[in-house]
C-alpha cells in the first residue's frame, strides 16, 4: 500500500508502518533535510510522498548510507538520481561534474552526514551516535536493511522534489 | 593570518575555504584527518585551527587534546554535526575555543572567527 501526502510541516505516521515512534523520528529527519538543503544548497525541498520502501519508485544512481546506534538503532539513506547529485555538488562548491566521481560521492556523503547529525540532535533523549557515511553507486542499486541492523521494522521512504531535482530518503529504526 | 583547516570531506574543506576567502583569508593549509593535521601543526605556526570532529585515524577531539598539550592559547574552533550538549561539553572540557554546528552559513563562520581573529567583513 502506498501513502502519498501533500507537503506539510509535520507528518502523521504513515498507514504502514503505523506507529507513533515512526513519526517521532521521521519528523526530525524531514526537518533536518530541509535545514541542510536550505543552508548548504540554497533550496527548500518539498516533500512529495511518504511510503513503504518496497513501494517507492524513483531512479537512483548514488546513495549515502549512515548507521545509527544508541538507545535505538537504524539506518538513514539519502538517494539521488545522477542529475540531482551532480547539481548538489555544483551548488555546494561550484564544481561541474559530468558523471558520478569522487567529488560527487564526497558531497553526497557530507549531505547525508549533516542530515543524520541534525536529526540526531533533535532526538537527544535517545543518545544516538552516527557512523561515518558510506556511498553506494550504480544505476537503480538497492540498499537493503537487514533484520540484524533494524530489527523487524519495515523501512520507509520520504520522497522530495527540489530545485536540484527529485531525491529520496530511506529510513528504518529498530 | 594562517588557518589550519581539518575535515575528512573534501567538499566541506572546499566550502570552508570559500567562506574563508570571502572573509579575506587566503593563507589556508588543510588536512583530511587529525594525524596529518597534527603533523602540519607541529611544523607550522598557525593563527587558528578549524576542525571537524568525526574523522578517520584521529578525530577532532583527540586532535584538540594533542594541540592543547602543545599550545594552550591558539584558537581551535570545532565545526561539526555533533550538536548535543554532552558532546559540546566534552569539547569544552578538552579546551575548544568555540563551536559551530553543521550545516552553517558564511555569516555563522564569520561570527565565530571574529571573536578570535581579525577578519575583513
Amino acid at each position: 500500500m502506498t501513502t502519498t501526502l501533500e507537503a506539510a510541516p509535520t507528518v502523521a505516521a504513515p498507514s504502514a508502518p503505523t506507529s507513533i515512534k515512526t513519526a517521532d523520528y521521521v519528523n526530525p529527519i524531514i526537518q533536518s533535510t530541509r535545514d541542510v538543503f536550505e543552508m548548504m544548497l540554497g533550496c527548500v525541498p518539498k516533500r512529495t510522498g511518504l511510503m513503504r520502501k518496497q513501494d517507492a519508485k524513483m531512479p537512483r544512481d548514488i546513495s549515502g548510507v549512515i548507521g545509527i546506534s544508541g538507545k535505538t538503532r537504524g539506518t538513514i539513506v539519502l538517494c539521488f538520481p545522477k542529475a540531482s547529485a551532480l547539481e548538489a555538488l555544483h551548488r555546494m562548491i561550484g564544481t561541474v561534474a559530468t558523471d558520478i566521481d569522487d567529488d560527487v560521492c564526497d558531497a553526497v556523503g557530507e549531505l547525508t552526514n549533516m542530515i543524520a547529525g541534525a536529526a540526531k540532535a533533535q532526538m537527544a533523549h535517545l543518545e544516538l551516535s552516527i557512523s561515518l557515511p558510506n556511498i553506494v553507486c550504480g544505476e537503480d542499486h538497492v540498499v537493503r536493511f537487514p533484520a540484524t541492523s533494524v530489527g523487524s521494522i519495515e523501512p520507509f521512504c520520504v520522497l522530495f522534489d527540489s530545485d536540484l531535482g527529485p531525491f529520496m530518503i530511506e529510513v528504518a529504526f529498530a | 593570518m594562517k588557518v589550519l583547516l581539518v575535515d575528512d570531506s573534501g567538499t566541506m574543506r572546499a566550502i570552508q575555504k570559500r567562506c574563508l576567502n570571502k572573509l579575506g583569508i587566503e593563507d589556508i593549509c588543510d588536512a583530511d584527518d587529525g594525524v596529518t593535521a597534527l603533523r602540519l601543526f607541529e611544523a607550522t605556526a598557525f593563527d587558528v585551527v578549524l576542525t571537524d570532529w568525526n574523522m578517520p585515524n584521529m578525530d577532532g577531539l583527540q586532535l584538540l587534546k594533542e594541540i592543547r598539550q602543545r599550545n594552550a592559547d591558539i584558537p581551535v574552533i570545532m565545526i561539526t554535526t555533533e550538536a548535543e550538549r554532552n558532546r559540546v561539553m566534552e569539547a569544552i572540557q578538552a579546551g575548544v575555543s568555540d563551536y559551530l554546528v553543521k550545516p552553517f552559513t558564511t555569516d555563522g563562520l564569520r561570527d565565530k572567527l571574529e571573536k578570535w581573529i581579525p577578519v575583513r567583513i
